[in-house]
C-alpha cells in the first residue's frame, strides 16, 4: 500500500488535480481548446526540462539553462537586427547553446567542478553575455521578422483543431529525447552514470565523453526553448529565460517522484511538466490568486518528493 | 446567458433589448475583468492596480489580478486562458507587441482588451497613459521661463527608448521656439548602471568646458536619473550658487527629495499612475456599457512638482 | 552462568520470515559464533539484540530476569556493545572524535570539548586493542581501510561509566583486517572472556571461529539448527549444518593444466602504487596475488584494468602491446574486471540484472553500437546468469534485491559475457557465503579451463592456495617473488608476506 502510494502517489495527485479542476471549471477546463493552450503555453518549459532530465539522468544539474535561453532568444534577435536570414540567426544561436552546454561540460567532466558550483558560474556569465550583447535592451518590434514572430501563433490544421507549432515542436524534442534516454546505448550509460559513476567507470563507460554530450545536449535544449519563447513574445529581453530554470528541475524532480529508483524518466518529466502547466491554468481560470498558486505548487513538489522519500526510509 | 447578453449588448447590436435585459438581471451581473501584468511588484503598476481596482469595486466588476513575475510569455499563457474562461475585458501592462499571440486570441473570442500604460496596438481597444510630450513642453516651458528666454541649456536625452525620444523632440521644439535659447550639448547617458554616475561624468565634463559662472544656464534631462547626476556634478564643482536651474520627467523619491530642498534641481513632471488606473477602468466601463472609443490612446494629465508641491 | 539468552524469537518482513522461534543462550565469559550463511537471520537477530528491529515475538533474559529492547539506547543500557560489518566512520573528523561518535565528548566547564582528554580517552580505547602506531589526533581519511576498522572496533571499548559492557557484538569485524590485526583483536577478545565478559561473534571465516569461538549457534532459514561447544564439532560438519549439506571439498578441482602459450606478460610496468614489475600469466592459468593489505595489489588490477595509466614498460596481451587509455579499451581487449567492492564498484544495483551484465558489452549487445535491444539483452543475461548459477527472479529484477552472493555472480556474469582472454578478480569471494564460494570458484575453473587467464588477488590464503597455480608475493607495489602454488603451507606463505622467507632475502 504505502509502496503503491510512493509509486504513484504523484500521478494520482495529477489525476486529483485533473478531477477537481474539471468539476469547478466544467466548460471551459476538459476542452480541446483548452488543452491545446495548455500545450502550447508549456511547450518552452517542455524542451529546456527535457534537456536538463538528460543531465540529471547523470545525477547532475545545470543551473545555466535559464540564462542560456535568454542568451540565444538575445543572440537571434540581434542577428536579425543585423539582417541575416531567420534560418541563419536560429542556427547560429541554436550553436551558441551547444557551444554554451559543451562548455558546462568541460567544467563539469574534464575539470572536475561540482555541477552545481560550475552552472553557477556560467548562468551568470551567460546572463551577462546576453546583457552586453543585447545592450540591456528588449529587441523587438520591426527588428524580429515577422515570419519568426508568426511560428509561434501558426500550427498545423488537424481537422476541426489547429496543432500549435510550439506544441509540436516540443512534442517532437520529447520524442528524439525519449528515444536518446531509453532505446540507445547512450542513454543506457547514462542511466548507468547516474546509478554508480565508479562502476559505470570501471565497466568501460566513457564517463566523461558522455558528460560533455550530455551537457551539450542540454544547452542545446535551453536554447531551442529560449528561441521558441523569443517566437511566442516576438522579442528578447536578458531575462526572459529566468524563469525557466526552476521550474525544468521542479519538473523533472517531480517525474522522479515517479520512478520506483527515484531515476529521472522522460515521461515522468512529461507530466510533472503537465503537472506545473495545469495548475497555472487551472488556477488562473478559477481566479486564484497568483502568489498562492505559486505556494501551491511548492507545496504539491515539497508533498511529492516527501511522501516518496519517507516511505523510503520507513521501510528500513 | 447573462454573459452572453453583455456580449450582444458590447457588440451594439440590439442596445435596446440588450439594456432591457441587462436592467432585469443587473443586481446579478457581476462582469469578469482580469489584469494581467507581469510588473506587479514595481511600485507604479500597484498604483494602476489599486485605483483599478477601487472604480472597479464601485461598479460591482469581479478583478482578477494575475502576476507572471517579469514573465512576458506567461502573459500570452494568462490571456489565453481569461480568453478561453470568457471573461469580458482584459487589460494588460505589458508592450503589446510581445504580446501579440494574447492580444489576437483575444480578438478572435470578441474580448476587448485595454492598455494600461501599455503602448499602443490596433489589437488593443485603447491604451490608456501619461502624455509624454506634454511632459517634455511642461518642464522644458519652466526651463525657458525660469532662465528668461536665454542661456545655454545642456540636454540630456536617450533616443533609443521611444517614451523618452519624444520627450527630447518635444523640448528641442520648445527650446527652438526662443531665439535666444542655446542647446549647449545634447548628451545620451550610459543606463547600465542606473544612468546617474554616468550623466555625472558627462555633466563634470561639461562643467569643466565651460568654466565661467553663467555660461550653464539650465540642465533639462529626459527622465530624473541625468538630472540627479548632474546636480552631483554641479555640487562637487561647487557651482550651486549659479542659479543652474536642473529639471526631470517622472518625479521619482530620490528627485523629489531633492526638489525639496529648494536647490539646483526645481521640477520634474509626476504621471498620475492613479488616474492612469482609474481612467483605464472608466474606459473598460464605457466599453462594457456599448459604447465605442473613438480615442487609441487616452491620455491623463501629469503634474508638475516644484518645491512648492514636492513633499506632497 | 547464562548471560543473556533469547527464545521464541520470530520476525517476519512483509510476511516473509526473516527468524522463526529461534534460540540463542550466551554464557558469561564466552566467545561465542553465530554462524549461518546470508539471508540466514543472523543479521536480523543481531539488529533485535541492538534494538533497532522490533521482534514479532521474543523472550529475551539477562541473568535470568526477562528484559525488552526497544531502543538502542536500551541496549547500551543494558551493556550490549556493537562493532558493524559496514564501515561507519566520518572520515573528515578525527581518530578520536569518531571512536567517540554517539557518544558524549568529555566537556571543560560544561560547554567547551576537553580536545586533550578526548584524545587521552580515545588513545586508551586504542590502547587497550594494542593499537600504538594510530594517533588519535589524525584525521580518520589519511587512514588505512584496516585501520579505520580497527578505530570503529576500538569505540565499542570506550570505558564509560553508567552502563558497564557486559556483551559485545562483533559482525565480520575481520572482514577488512590484515591477519596481524586481526591477531590483535582476537587477543583483546580473549582478554574480555577472562574478564567474565562475552563476544558474540559473527564471521563467514570458519578458520577464525574455530580458532578463537567456545561455542557456536547456527542458524539456518531463521530456524536455530543447533549450539555445540566449538572443540567438539569439525569444520566441515560446521559447514554441512551452515548450508543443510555436505560439500566434498572447499575447492573444486583443476579441471585442465595451464597451456604454455601466455596470455599476458607484464614488462617492467610502473605506474601509481607500482613498482616496475615484470611476471606473465599463461592461457588457463590462474595465477594468485597474495600480500598484506595495501601492497599495491589493488593498484596492480587498475592498472591491468585500464584505469590507472601505465607509465613506464609494456604490457602484451596475447604477443600484441596493449596500452589501455580507460576501462573501455581494455573491456573491448578482452580484459574483464570484478573489483573488489560489489556494491559501490561493480554493480549499478539500481538498474536490473540484465543492464548490468551487458552494460561493458553494449557495443556488440546492440544494433550498430546505437541501439538497444533489450529482449535480446535479457536473453543473453540469462544464458550467462545460468552459466554462473545465478538465483534471481529474473532478468529485470534489480541488483539490490540479491544477495552478496548472488550480487557477485552478476558481477562475474558481466565480465565473463564478452569471453575475455584475461580476467582480473579483486577479493572475488569476499563477504559471500559458503555456497555461493564454491559456485564462484567453479565457475574460476571453467573459465580457466576454456583457456582464459585469471589474476586472483586475496587476502585468504587459504582460498589463493586452493585456486591458484602460482602465486606472487608483493610488498610495497611490487611483486617480490612468484612461487609455485603446490607444495606451499599457509603460515608459508604468509611468512613471505611479511617478507620472512629465508630463500628470498636479497628481495625483501
Amino acid at each position: 500500500m504505502l509502496n503503491f502510494a510512493r509509486r504513484y502517489g504523484t500521478l494520482i495527485g495529477f489525476v486529483l488535480i485533473l478531477v477537481l479542476f474539471s468539476a469547478r471549471l466544467p466548460d471551459t477546463f476538459m476542452t480541446a481548446r483548452n488543452w491545446l493552450n495548455i500545450t502550447q503555453q508549456l511547450s518552452m518549459l517542455m524542451v529546456v526540462a527535457a534537456g536538463m532530465t538528460i543531465v540529471m539522468v547523470m545525477g547532475d544539474f545545470d543551473l545555466s539553462v535559464g540564462s542560456m535561453a535568454s542568451l540565444s532568444g538575445i543572440v537571434a534577435a540581434l542577428l536579425f537586427t543585423l539582417g541575416y536570414p531567420i534560418w541563419l540567426a536560429l542556427g547560429l544561436a541554436l550553436l551558441v547553446g551547444l557551444a554554451g552546454g559543451l562548455f558546462n561540460g568541460v567544467l563539469v567532466a574534464l575539470t572536475g567542478i561540482l555541477p552545481f558550483v560550475a552552472t553557477l558560474a556560467t548562468l551568470t556569465m551567460f546572463s551577462g553575455a546576453a546583457f552586453v550583447v543585447s545592450g540591456g535592451k528588449t529587441i523587438s518590434g520591426r527588428a524580429i521578422p515577422e515570419a519568426f514572430g508568426n511560428f509561434a501563433r501558426d500550427g498545423v490544421a488537424l481537422g476541426p483543431v489547429t496543432l500549435p507549432n510550439l506544441t509540436i515542436l516540443a512534442a517532437v524534442v520529447v520524442l528524439v529525447v525519449f528515444v536518446l534516454l531509453e532505446q540507445t546505448t547512450f542513454g543506457r550509460r547514462l542511466y548507468a552514470i547516474g546509478g554508480n559513476i565508479e562502476a559505470a567507470h570501471l565497466s568501460g563507460v566513457k564517463v566523461r565523453r558522455l558528460k560533455l554530450i550530455a551537457y551539450a545536449l542540454t544547452g542545446f535544449a535551453a536554447a531551442l526553448g529560449g528561441l521558441m519563447y523569443a517566437s511566442r513574445v516576438a522579442s528578447a529581453n536578458p531575462t526572459q529565460g529566468s524563469g525557466l530554470m526552476l521550474n525544468a528541475i521542479a519538473a523533472v524532480f517531480l517525474g522522479m517522484t515517479m520512478s520506483e529508483q527515484g531515476e529521472p524518466r522522460i515521461l515522468a518529466t512529461v507530466i510533472g511538466v503537465l503537472i506545473i502547466g495545469v495548475l497555472d491554468n487551472g488556477l488562473t481560470q478559477m481566479s486564484v490568486d497568483s502568489y498562492v498558486r505559486q505556494i501551491l505548487v511548492g507545496a504539491i513538489i515539497v508533498l511529492a518528493v516527501a511522501a516518496s522519500s519517507i516511505s523510503k526510509s520507513s521501510r528500513r | 446567458m447573462l454573459a452572453t447578453s453583455l456580449r450582444t449588448l458590447r457588440r451594439g447590436a440590439f442596445i435596446a433589448t440588450a439594456l432591457a435585459a441587462g436592467s432585469f438581471a443587473g443586481a446579478a451581473l457581476a462582469a469578469k475583468v482580469a489584469v494581467i501584468t507581469p510588473y506587479l511588484a514595481q511600485p507604479g503598476t500597484q498604483f494602476y492596480v489599486e485605483a483599478f481596482q477601487a472604480v472597479a469595486k464601485d461598479k460591482g466588476w469581479e478583478v482578477n489580478v494575475i502576476d507572471t513575475q517579469g514573465d512576458v510569455a506567461g502573459v500570452i499563457s494568462r490571456i489565453e486562458d481569461m480568453v478561453n474562461q470568457k471573461v469580458d475585458a482584459i487589460v494588460i501592462n505589458v508592450d503589446p507587441a510581445q504580446v501579440t499571440a494574447g492580444l489576437q486570441a483575444a480578438k478572435d473570442a470578441n474580448i476587448p482588451v485595454f492598455g494600461m500604460d501599455a503602448g499602443s496596438d490596433p489589437l488593443l481597444v485603447t491604451n490608456v497613459t501619461s502624455n509624454g510630450y506634454a511632459m517634455a513642453a511642461e518642464t522644458s516651458t519652466y526651463v525657458a521661463d525660469r532662465i528668461g528666454g536665454k542661456g545655454n541649456v545642456v540636454m540630456f536625452v536617450f533616443d533609443a527608448f521611444p517614451p523618452v525620444q519624444a520627450r527630447g523632440v518635444v523640448a528641442s521644439a520648445v527650446f527652438g521656439n526662443f531665439p535666444d535659447i542655446k542647446i549647449l550639448d545634447k548628451v545620451t547617458p550610459d543606463v547600465s548602471d542606473g544612468g546617474i554616475a554616468d550623466s555625472r561624468a558627462k555633466m563634470e565634463a561639461i562643467l569643466a568646458a565651460n568654466p565661467t559662472a553663467g555660461s550653464i544656464s539650465a540642465v533639462w534631462a529626459g527622465w530624473d536619473q541625468p538630472a540627479l547626476g548632474a546636480l552631483q556634478a554641479i555640487e562637487a564643482a561647487g557651482r550651486q550658487n549659479e542659479g543652474i536651474v536642473i529639471t526631470g520627467i517622472d518625479a521619482n523619491p530620490q528627485a523629489r527629495a531633492e526638489i525639496a530642498k529648494g536647490g539646483n534641481f526645481e521640477a520634474s513632471v509626476a504621471q498620475d499612475f492613479k488616474g492612469i488606473g482609474s481612467a483605464t477602468a472608466d474606459a473598460v466601463a464605457r466599453v462594457l456599457g456599448g459604447e465605442t472609443l473613438k480615442q487609441h490612446v487616452i491620455y491623463v494629465p501629469t503634474k508638475l512638482v516644484t518645491a512648492a508641491n514636492a513633499a506632497q | 552462568m547464562t548471560l543473556l539468552s533469547l527464545e521464541h524469537i520470530s520476525k517476519a518482513y512483509a510476511g516473509v520470515p526473516a527468524l522463526r522461534d529461534a534460540t540463542l543462550s550466551i554464557a558469561a565469559g564466552e566467545i561465542h559464533a553465530l554462524m549461518g550463511e546470508n539471508g540466514a537471520g543472523k543479521s536480523t537477530l543481531i539488529k533485535i539484540l541492538a534494538g533497532v528491529v522490533a521482534p514479532d515475538t521474543a523472550s529475551i533474559r539477562i541473568d535470568g530476569s526477562e528484559v525488552g529492547i526497544d531502543s538502542p539506547a536500551t541496549a547500551y543500557r543494558l551493556g550490549f556493545r556493537f562493532i558493524h560489518q559496514e564501515l561507519n566512520v566520518v572520515p573528515a573528523l578525527s581518530v578520536a572524535e569518531n571512536i567517540f561518535l554517539g557518544r558524549a565528548y568529555p566537556l571543560r566547564a560544561g560547554v567547551l570539548i576537553d580536545w586533550a582528554r578526548l584524545n587521552r580517552v580515545a588513545g586508551d580505547a586504542l590502547r587497550k586493542l594494542g593499537i600504538g602506531h594510530i594517533d588519535p589526533g589524525e584525521r580518520m581519511a589519511r587512514l588505512s581501510l584496516g585501520d579505520q576498522m580497527l578505530v570503529r572496533i576500538s569505540s565499542a571499548f570506550l570505558s564509560e561509566a553508567g552502563a558497564p559492557a557486559r556483551l559485545y557484538v562483533m559482525d565480520e569485524p575481520t572482514a577488512a583486517l590484515t591477519r596481524e590485526e586481526s591477531a590483535r583483536l582476537f587477543a583483546v577478545l580473549r582478554e574480555i572472556r577472562a574478564s567474565g565478559n562475552s563476544v558474540l561473534y559473527v564471521s563467514h571465516r570458519l578458520d577464525e571461529v574455530m580458532a578463537l569461538c567456545d561455542k557456536a549457534t547456527v542458524l539456518r532459514d531463521g530456524r536455530t539448527i543447533d549450539t555445540g561447544r566449538i572443540a567438539d564439532i569439525t569444520h566441515d560438519d560446521l559447514v554441512a549444518l551452515m548450508i543443510g549439506r555436505r560439500v566434498e571439498e572447499a575447492y573444486p578441482r583443476p579441471i585442465t593444466a595451464p597451456s604454455s602459450e601466455i596470455a599476458l606478460a607484464v614488462e617492467g610496468v610502473a605506474g601509481e602504487g607500482l613498482a616496475a614489475t615484470s611476471f606473465s600469466v599463461r592461457k588457463g592459468e590462474i595465477l594468485g596475488i597474495a600480500g598484506l593489505s595495501g601492497s599495491g595489489q589493488r593498484h596492480l588490477l587498475r592498472l591491468l584494468s585500464g584505469d590507472l595509466p601505465v607509465k613506464t614498460g609494456r604490457l602484451l596481451l596475447d604477443g600484441r602491446p596493449h596500452r589501455p587509455r580507460g576501462p573501455a579499451a581494455s573491456w573491448s581487449a578482452g580484459v574483464a574486471y570484478v573489483p573488489r567492492e560489489r556494491r559501490s564498484e561493480g554493480l549499478v544495483v539500481s538498474r536490473p540484472i540484465y543492464q548490468n551484465i551487458t552494460l561493458p558489452h553494449l557495443g556488440t549487445q546492440s544494433l550498430g553500437g546505437t541501439w538497444l535491444t533489450p529482449r535480446r539483452e535479457r536473453r543473453f543475461a540469462v544464458q550467462m546468469g545460468n552459466d554462473v548459477k545465478l538465483r534471481a527472479v529474473g532478468p529485470n529484477q534489480r541488483a539490490l534485491e540479491l544477495s552478496g552472493g548472488n550480487q557477485q555472480k552478476v558481477v562475474f556474469a558481466k565480465a565473463l559475457s564478452g569471453a575475455p582472454r584475461l580476467l582480473l578478480l579483486d577479493e572475488p569471494t569476499r563477504g559471500v557465503d559458503i555456497g555461493a564460494k564454491f559456485d564462484i570458484y567453479s565457475i574460476i575453473r571453467d573459465m580457466a579451463a576454456k583457456g582464459m587467464a585469471v589474476i586472483l588477488v586475496s587476502s585468504d590464503l587459504a582460498e589463493l592456495l586452493g585456486m591458484c597455480d602460482r602465486i606472487a608475493i608483493m610488498r610495497d607495489g611490487a611483486i617480490t617473488e612468484i612461487a609455485d602454488a603446490a607444495g606451499l603451507a599457509e603460515d608459508d606463505l604468509l611468512n613471505r608476506c611479511y617478507g620472512r622467507n629465508p630463500s628470498t632475502a636479497e628481495a625483501a
